[in-house]
């Protein structure tokens, strides 16, 4: 540790407008030592994908570099030819890239991808590099390795892909190993797995690492050094806890602070929305002339309630089932059968996506009043001010109303998709993952809306996020969906502080907020068909299984029968 | 397999449906075949007799029927112009020529449209790009027949390559009937070329935006292997789509570059069988062209599993 080997030294980067150079990266300056793990955070325009990119060599032909050296064991990166630059990239330097789904080429083979940096880097004969790709596939806790050498990309999972491309970029053990945003696609608690094997990578062969987030809790728990960036310069650097404990800059400060303010509790008993033996279907046609229709079981035996004024959380991970039941409730999805009581007119649904949610070539104006219209008002001076007031309220300047939505940023958007969804005066809003195409610091704002609307308006939330962190800020409650059921229901305090079903607590314990916790998480890689069809669905990711299991479908039970607030849980590990 | 037996299913359902539609489609075009075979001199009896005796008198289904069993087997009836010969002869002579011209014309466009297209691409912006966009921009515009008349004039007529109204048949001598097809098989390629490399040029242009080409370069392959390797089989993946319009087109393009150069084609034998209301020719040659369109088409599906692995894991 201590020696240099990569050091950038006042590089600016800029690309050329018609107004005169726009800096993205101004005057940067930083050093990875052998061994060390460096973290760079920022939002996204900070500049910090350009720097890596240009230290890969990898920068946009339209980018100029205005000034600065790149120095990687005391040559000059950006003075190379390319020639000479080919023989360090994917040898001595490699990279992994934030979008697993699409960073492999579609038509090769795993083997043939994974084995290429050798082929290009080294005259070893075709067998030997086989052994090679064997051995780094199964070790970066990919099962069968032969067997998933002939298989193509799009037939395997997004953890799956991610550790193929750090395999791909291990495969040459080269000394800096760059991560952008390597986690950033993917579940939680792959998450936590993908961060696990850089760690054990770095410990093997003491690789070092420039690891690019824009998420603190990651950073924290991976990297020794941290740099912060804003608008393309470094704001701030040093040891992580220091930066992260004893931030000087504002905008850090800000960055910490980005945690939403917790709730305020204003529940009432009455119920607004009550689920029982909800089972709901999807109908999927197969592809061509004799495609069959096909009614996907979604979502089985769900049984939930809202009562007034609560924000219940959703938690799960991509594939599990919260949009649909979302989809569900607003009146989306007619297919189910059970019983669903909504006791309020017109459950509104605000969107994941600020970008494409809203038509772009209608003004805001209109698409606030689009609901209003529907709904029979005629009175068109009624509706402008019923607009105007709603943009008042999400925080917005009546003006908006004459814009159109690519003139907005995303949090702006955000903030119009929720004013579409209150100027009904609906009282139930369901939220599917409202903030998480946002930056950090707009994350909290659009949060700490939600939250005054809650308490000004007297609101109930359905909250659908994978954001355990602004959950457990967020939520009153919270349920647990995996594979299209609800596992476990409880108290937020109560579900974090001790979790219950076997799935709750590996969710739970991969949030990376505890060293010791990370340590325990074991997992295999999840597919729908491993679910069985009379058995948990759990089953065979659990590591506190038994027969009964493969066999039966666990009943929910109460586990707080006592007390005022329920804890259910599905598991055969509580019955007696 | 199951891939493969669903596409033949699909082939079989949409040929019969071809059939059909054609079949119809004479049938309902006003006028007798009978009096058309006679001339409007024949008296009403001996027009009876021949509708009689060609079946016309049948009814729609019956006539299909008789009609798709005589067209799987290769009989289309006779042709009321050469009266007593088989339909069948006349088109096979004439397939062959036409076949000759299509292959010729197809695989000049392959030659010389797909390194153009990945020059054009690679060379994004260059002169070099400029001036195959500009050759993209005039050949395109230019339709086949006008270009059979200049290549007529230079190189029958100034230059004396090949005699213009002197083809011959294959069946006599294939070497000089390639030689004569030269030029016809480049009128026909020529602004299909314009398409293809234009095509193709976007498909790698689009291609070398996507994540998995920075990977590529990540690990140390220099452009041209990047190129080669990673870029071109993902390209060519909408482009073989194209290409199969493209083959489709050239039988059209035949039917008009065959008049200009004189070659007796099928082309040329569904124009004079249309102008003599030889409906049984025309029939047959709209059958075989649909057919053999329809086969390209499932040639091409086929030729996807090869190509693009997720159409085959599937």
């Amino acid at each position: 540790m201590g020696e240099k080997l990569l050091e950038v030294k006042n590089l600016t980067i800029g690309f050329p407008e018609e107004t005169g150079m726009r800096t993205v990266v101004d005057d940067v300056s930083f050093t990875v030592g052998y061994g060390e793990i460096v973290g760079i955070v920022g939002e996204s325009g900070s500049g910090k994908s350009m720097t890596v990119q240009t230290i890969m060599g990898l920068k946009n032909r339209d980018a100029h570099i205005l000034s600065g050296e790149i120095l990687f064991n005391g040559k000059d990166l950006l003075k190379m030819s390319d020639e000479e630059l080919s023989k360090i990239q994917g040898n001595d330097m490699s990279m992994v890239f934030q979008e697993p789904m699409t960073s492999l080429n579609p038509v090769k083979k795993i083997g043939w991808q994974v084995a290429e940096s050798l082929k290009i880097h080294t005259s070893m004969p075709d067998d030997e590099i086989h052994g090679r790709v064997v051995e780094i596939l199964a070790n970066v806790g990919l099962p069968k390795p032969e067997e998933l050498c002939q298989k193509y990309p799009h037939q395997l999972s997004g953890g799956m892909r991610q550790r193929v491309m750090i395999a791909m970029a291990m495969i040459c053990w080269p000394k800096l190993l760059i991560a952008d945003e390597p986690t950033t696609a993917l579940d939680v608690t792959v998450q936590a797995q993908i961060l696990q094997l850089l760690r054990k990578i770095h410990m093997e062969a003491n690789t070092s690492i420039l690891f690019i987030s824009h998420d603190l809790n990651v950073v924290k728990e991976v990297c020794q050094k941290v740099i912060v960036m804003y608008q393309g310069k470094i704001v701030e650097r040093g040891y992580t806890e220091e930066v992260l404990y004893h931030p000087k800059h504002d905008y850090t400060k800000h960055l910490i602070a980005s945690i939403p303010r917790n709730k305020e509790d204003i529940r009432e008993d009455e119920l607004v929305m009550q689920a029982k033996d909800l089972n709901v279907y999807y109908s999927v046609k197969e592809r061509g002339m004799f495609g069959k229709k096909e009614n996907k079981h979604v979502l089985q035996n769900v049984n939930f309630h809202i009562r007034r004024g609560e924000i219940l959380g959703l938690v799960g991970e991509s594939g599990c089932g919260k949009s649909t039941l979302a989809k569900c409730i607003v009146g989306l999805n007619k297919n189910y059968t059970g019983t669903l009581d909504i006791r309020e007119e017109h459950p509104q649904l605000v969107f994941q996506d600020p970008y494409s949610s809203l038509n772009p070539m209608k003004k805001i104006g209109w698409i606030l009043e689009e609901p209003l219209k529907v709904h029979g008002m005629k009175d068109k001076a009624k509706r402008k001010e019923l607009v105007s007031q709603m943009l008042t309220q999400v925080g917005l300047d009546p003006s908006y109303a004459d814009r159109y939505p690519n003139e907005l940023s995303g949090g702006q958007r955000q903030r119009i998709s929720i004013g579409g969804a209150l100027i009904l005066n609906s009282k139930f809003i369901v939220a599917d993952e409202p903030v998480s195409a946002l930056d950090v610091t707009v994350q909290s704002q659009v949060l700490n809306l939600l939250l005054d609307l809650h308490r000004t308006h007297q609101l109930t939330y359905l909250f659908i996020s994978h954001d355990l962190n602004i959950v457990r800020h967020f939520c009153n409650r919270v349920i647990v969906m995996y594979l299209g059921e609800i596992v476990e229901e409880a108290e937020v305090e109560e579900i974090y502080e001790d979790p219950k079903h076997p799935y709750t607590q590996l969710l739970f314990h991969s949030i990376l907020t505890d060293e010791r916790k990370l340590q325990k998480i074991t997992d295999v890689e999840q597919s729908r068909e491993d679910a069985s069809a009379n058995g948990c669905p759990f089953y065979h990711r659990c590591m506190s299984r038994s027969d009964v299991c493969r066999e039966k479908r666990p009943e929910r039970i109460n586990l707080n029968p006592e007390g005022q607030d329920p804890h259910w849980v599905k598991c055969f590990k509580y019955q007696s | 397999m199951k891939y493969m037996l669903k596409k033949i299913t699909t082939l079989i359902i949409t040929l019969l449906l071809v059939s059909v539609v054609t079949f119809v489609a004479f049938s309902v075009i006003p006028g007798d075949p009978a009096l058309a075979k006679l001339g409007t001199y024949a008296t009403p009896e001996r027009v009876e007799a021949l509708r009689e005796e060609m079946g016309l008198n049948k009814s729609l289904p019956e006539r299909y029927v008789d009609w798709l069993s005589g067209a799987v087997r290769g009989d289309f009836g006779e042709s009321y112009q050469y009266a007593g010969t088989p339909v069948s002869e006349l088109i096979n002579q004439r397939l062959q020529v036409t076949a000759i011209l299509a292959v010729m014309a197809f695989i000049i466009i392959l030659v010389i449209s797909i390194p153009m297209g990945i020059v054009s691409a690679r060379k994004e912006g260059t002169w070099i790009d400029v001036f195959i966009n500009l050759f993209t921009q005039v050949t395109m515009a230019i339709p086949a027949f006008f270009l059979g008349m200049i290549l007529t004039y230079f190189f029958g007529l100034t230059f004396k390559f090949f005699q213009p109204g002197k083809f011959v048949m294959p069946q006599e001598n294939l070497g000089s009937c390639i030689r004569y097809l030269i030029f016809p098989a480049i009128a026909i390629a020529i602004p299909k070329i314009a398409m293809v490399v234009k095509f193709l040029r976007n498909s790698v242009l689009s291609e070398v935006k996507k994540d998995y080409v920075r990977t590529a370069y990540s690990k140390g392959n220099r452009t041209k292997k990047v190129l080669y390797i990673h870029v071109f089989q993902n390209a060519l993946i909408p482009v073989i789509t194209f290409i199969a319009m493209v083959a489709a087109e050239i039988l059209a393009g035949s039917i008009v570059v065959e008049q200009v150069f004189s070659v007796t084609g099928m082309g040329r034998l569904l124009v004079t069988a249309i102008s003599n209301r030889d409906y049984p020719i025309v029939q047959a040659v709209v059958l075989y062209i649909t057919v053999i369109v329809i086969i390209i088409n499932f040639i091409v599906d086929i030729l996807y599993q090869f190509v693009d692995p997720r159409v085959r894991t599937e």
